[in-house]
Formats: C-alpha cells, structure tokens, sequence
C-alpha cells in the first residue's frame, strides 16, 4: 500500500502492574495499514484488545512499543488534540453532555476550525437521518439511537479524514442499529471517509468491506480483505463471524 | 487571660467519674450486641494516653517557647494529617503521599501566616498558644476537605471515564476534560465548611469558642476568634482542597492528554 492513512507497526501494550505486580500485556506485536479511504473491521473476543488497539490509533491509549502512523506521521508528532478532530472516535456508548442537541453539536474547544454556522449544523443533522427541529431537542430525551447518530454528527461536524468506531450499535436494538449502520455507510460514500470498526456486527462489516482483522488476547490471529466476498475469506473463524456467529463464540487457536 | 483563675482545675477522680459514661455506654454494648465493648475500651485508654501525652508534650513546648519546637510540632501534625488525608481513599492515588503533604503544608502555612502575622499579630510570631492549636484547627479542617475531595474526584473518575474520554476525543485538553469533575470535587469538599458558616453558633457551639468560654474568657471575645476562625477556615480547607484536587487530576492524566484509565 502506497499511502496508507493509518499505518500501525509492531504495536505492543503493556500497562504497568498494580502495586508490584508484573504488567498487564494487552497487545502484543500487532501491524496492520488501512488504504485511504478504506475500511477495517477489528473482530475478537472481549478483551482481545480491540477497543485498546482502536484508541491507540488517535492516542487516547499509548502504546508501549511499535509505531502508529497517521496521514503519513507518527501520531507522536502530531499534537494529540489536533490527531483526535482528524481521526473522529464514536463511543459504543454515546456521551452527550447537558444541554441541547446544538449544545453538543457546537461543544469544541476554542480555536477548532470548522463551520459551526446553524445552517451547516442542520445539514449534518439531515445527514446522519435526524430532522433539523432536532437542534432544540434536550439531549437528555433522546432515544440510544438518536444520542448515537448526534454524537456522529458531532465528529462529522469536525470534517475528519477518519472515523473510529467503537461499536458503535452494540448498545443499541436491531432497528436503530441498522440506522447508524446506513448512516456511517452514506457518510463514508459521500465524504470518502476512512474508518475502523470494532464491531460485533456483520451487518456494518458487509456495508463496509475492506480488511477484517482478528485479535486474540492481543495478538492478530488472522488478517483478510474482504474484496472478494465472504467466500474469498479463508480463516474458518472470519467465516463464521461474517456468517453471524458471535466472534465471542469462537474458541480461538490452542 | 483574665477570667482562667476561674476555670475548675478537673481532678484524676473527677476524670474517673467522667469514665462511668463509657461503663454506660459499655452495658448498653453488652445489652444490645452491638460488640463495641473491646473499641470502647481500647478507644478509652487510647484518649486517655494521647491526651496525657500530647499535653505533657505541649506544656514543655509552652513553657520552652522556642521558635524551632512550635515548628517541629506543627510539622508532626502535618505529616500526620497528610497521612489521614490519603488513608482514607479507596484506591491510593499514585504519589498522593507528596501531593497530600504539599497541598497541606501550603495551605497550612500560609494560611497561619496570615492570621498570625497579620490578623492576630502574635508577639513573638512563634507564641505556642496561638500556633499549636490554629495550625491544629487549619490542618483538621484541610485535611478532612482534602480527603473528601480526593475521594470525590476518584470516584467520579471511575464513573465519568466516558464523559472525560469524549472530551479528550472531541479535541479538548486533559485539564480541560477534567475540568468539571475538578469543579464537583471542590464543591463537595468545600460543602461542609460552607454549611458551617450558615448554622454556627445557632446549631452548635464550636469547639474553640466553648474551649474560650469555659476558661472563663467573655463570650464576645470568644466569637472575636470565632468569626476569624471560620473565615480562617474557609481559606485553609479551599487552598488545601484546591491544590490537592488539581495535582491528583494531573496524576490521571498525561502530557499526551490522555487518561490513565488502568490507575482508576
């Protein structure tokens, strides 16, 4: 790959013991690189270290070794703030703070570029399927799946070159599950978007093809692209998991 | 002071009389299986023993009247408190020894500096008699808002993880995502001192003015030191609370602005 949006080398995780004890190793090894404009669906048990590996890739985590790589630069070259507005992390559970739904949309630090204008805060919101009246919605009464596509518009909002999910419908029931599935997948057309998943979901993996990458106890188990259909895939576990067995299921190598 | 000629002087016997209290309290133990007769007793000598001990000690302090000793004792005080103030969390913060010790000892000093040198204005600066017991009241009152708001601050932490981590992803600084768990902290640490303010002397008397009155000063000098107590107060616990907060925040976070979730 020429030039790949996030590129990860030898990633290793480790966090220090607690009073003494060895450390805690939650990601061992792990390289991966994501085409521009492509998609990577992170699949495991819990506790795999998916979510671990998805918050290293905008430094909400720091890994212990290896090298993350965004848009080129290592991501401890960049400022981590300015890393976070371009690579976009929705939350399997969705925050919104108190206030309005314009509230949570407007809520930035000072000195984030972007058009916050009303107008352009009713186009995100008919983007990710909500009406503009929403603007003036108490954010505390909306639905999960609601509050999850607010809290998409609220990264879209930031034009990011990168969408992190982190399962991001796993909180949510099987109608408003496949909503936000429709809503990533027209936002990722239309704005050429890159993202990574972590997802429990076959449904968003078919929307999003690209790479399926498997963690086991924080190591990659298998790694395939999707191109050429679910046939193509030839881990029995990656099989499985596309054809809806939870991954969680899956006994993993001995 | 002019009235302390006044005071009855308790004897040993009259102390014991004191103890049929606790003997009350120790049948009612007994009576009901509450199991606090061992506590009682041992809470009992303790008292007693500490008390004989902390006065022996400050009575020879009192009459030496050396600048060093009314240090040396407010310094044992403080290393004591700073150890009450983080023994008292359920997880240890990770340096919380240093930043307790610091934020007591700053706010402690400074604090006592002003109302000795500038709002009493104690010749000399050192008079044991006003030091030993203000630093003591500054110190209990920072000590017990310090914790409070440490645990607070942790606890919310652990639970408010998500709000701070959507902060932190939405762009904003590590201070800047703490900043409201930081707020809440303080606010609860800072309630009781407050809520003191409101109801003393209507609710209860406080300690240092009953302390005054019994020994036979007047009433309105009493709520003379009182008012500076509580204002003294109020300063002393926001500083040590406001310090102790801010630096065990920074502990969660790092220069990457990220939160240390494995310490919470």
């Amino acid at each position: 790959m020429s030039d790949p949006i996030v590129a990860v080398e030898h990633l290793t995780l480790a966090y220090p013991g607690d009073r003494g004890r060895p450390a805690v190793s939650v990601l061992t090894d792990v390289s991966l690189n994501m085409a521009r404009g492509g998609a990577l669906t992170l699949v495991g048990p819990s506790g795999s270290g998916k979510s671990t590996l998805l918050r290293c890739l905008n430094r909400l985590e720091e890994p212990t070794a290896g090298t993350v790589r965004f848009d080129g630069r290592d991501v401890r070259s960049l400022d981590p703030r300015e890393l976070r507005r371009r690579a976009a992390l929705v939350m399997q559970t969705p925050v919104l703070f108190e206030g309005t739904v314009r509230d949570n949309l407007w809520l930035r630090p000072a000195g984030t570029p972007g058009d916050f204008s009303e107008a352009r805060l009713s186009e995100v919101l008919i983007e990710v399927g909500l009406e503009p009246l929403f603007l003036d919605r108490d954010a505390a009464t909306l639905s999960g799946g609601e509050k999850q596509r607010v809290t998409i518009a609220r990264a879209l909002l930031r034009d990011p070159q990168a969408l992190l999910l982190d399962e991001p419908t796993s909180a949510l029931d099987p109608p408003n599950a496949a909503l936000v599935v429709e809503t990533i997948s027209r936002a990722r057309e239309a704005r050429r978007l890159s993202i990574v998943a972590v997802t429990h979901q076959p449904e968003l993996v078919r929307h999003l093809g690209g790479s399926l990458l498997f963690l086991v106890r924080g190591r990659v188990e298998a790694y395939e692209r999707l191109d050429g259909g679910a046939s193509a895939i030839g881990d029995a576990r990656l099989q499985a998991f596309l054809a809806g067995e939870s991954p969680r299921a899956v006994p993993a190598k001995p | 002071m002019s009235g302390a000629s006044s005071v009855i002087d308790l004897s040993l016997g009259q102390l014991g009389l004191a103890l049929l209290l606790v003997g009350v309290v120790v049948l009612v133990s007994l009576r009901q299986g509450l199991g606090l007769e061992r506590d009682l007793l041992v809470g009992s000598v303790r008292t007693i023993v500490q008390l004989y001990l902390v006065g022996l000690i400050l009575a020879a302090v009192f009459s030496a009247a050396r600048w060093y000793l009314v240090v040396l004792v407010v310094a044992v005080m403080t290393a004591v408190a700073t150890q009450a103030a983080v023994s008292r969390l359920a997880k240890p913060i990770p340096g919380g020894h240093q930043i307790a010790a610091l934020a007591l000892t700053v706010s402690t000093a400074v604090t006592l500096a002003y109302v000795i040198g500038v709002v009493v204005r104690v010749r000399p600066w050192y008079e044991p008699q006003y030091v030993i017991p203000i630093a003591g009241m500054i110190l209990g009152n920072a000590m017990t808002s310090a914790a409070l708001a440490g645990d607070r601050l942790q606890g919310d932490l652990r639970s408010r993880a998500p709000e701070v981590e959507t902060m932190l992803a939405l762009g904003f600084s590590g201070r800047e995502a703490v900043q409201p768990l930081v707020r809440a902290a303080l606010r609860a640490a800072m309630i009781p001192t407050v809520n003191g303010m409101m109801t003393v002397g209507v609710v209860q008397l406080p300690g240092m003015m009953t302390g005054q009155i019994l020994a036979g000063s007047s009433p309105l000098v009493a709520i003379g030191y009182q008012i500076m107590v509580m204002f003294m107060l109020a300063a002393g616990t926001a500083m040590a609370s406001l310090l102790f907060v801010r630096l065990a925040a920074g502990r969660y976070l790092t220069a990457a602005h990220q939160l240390r979730r494995y310490l919470l």
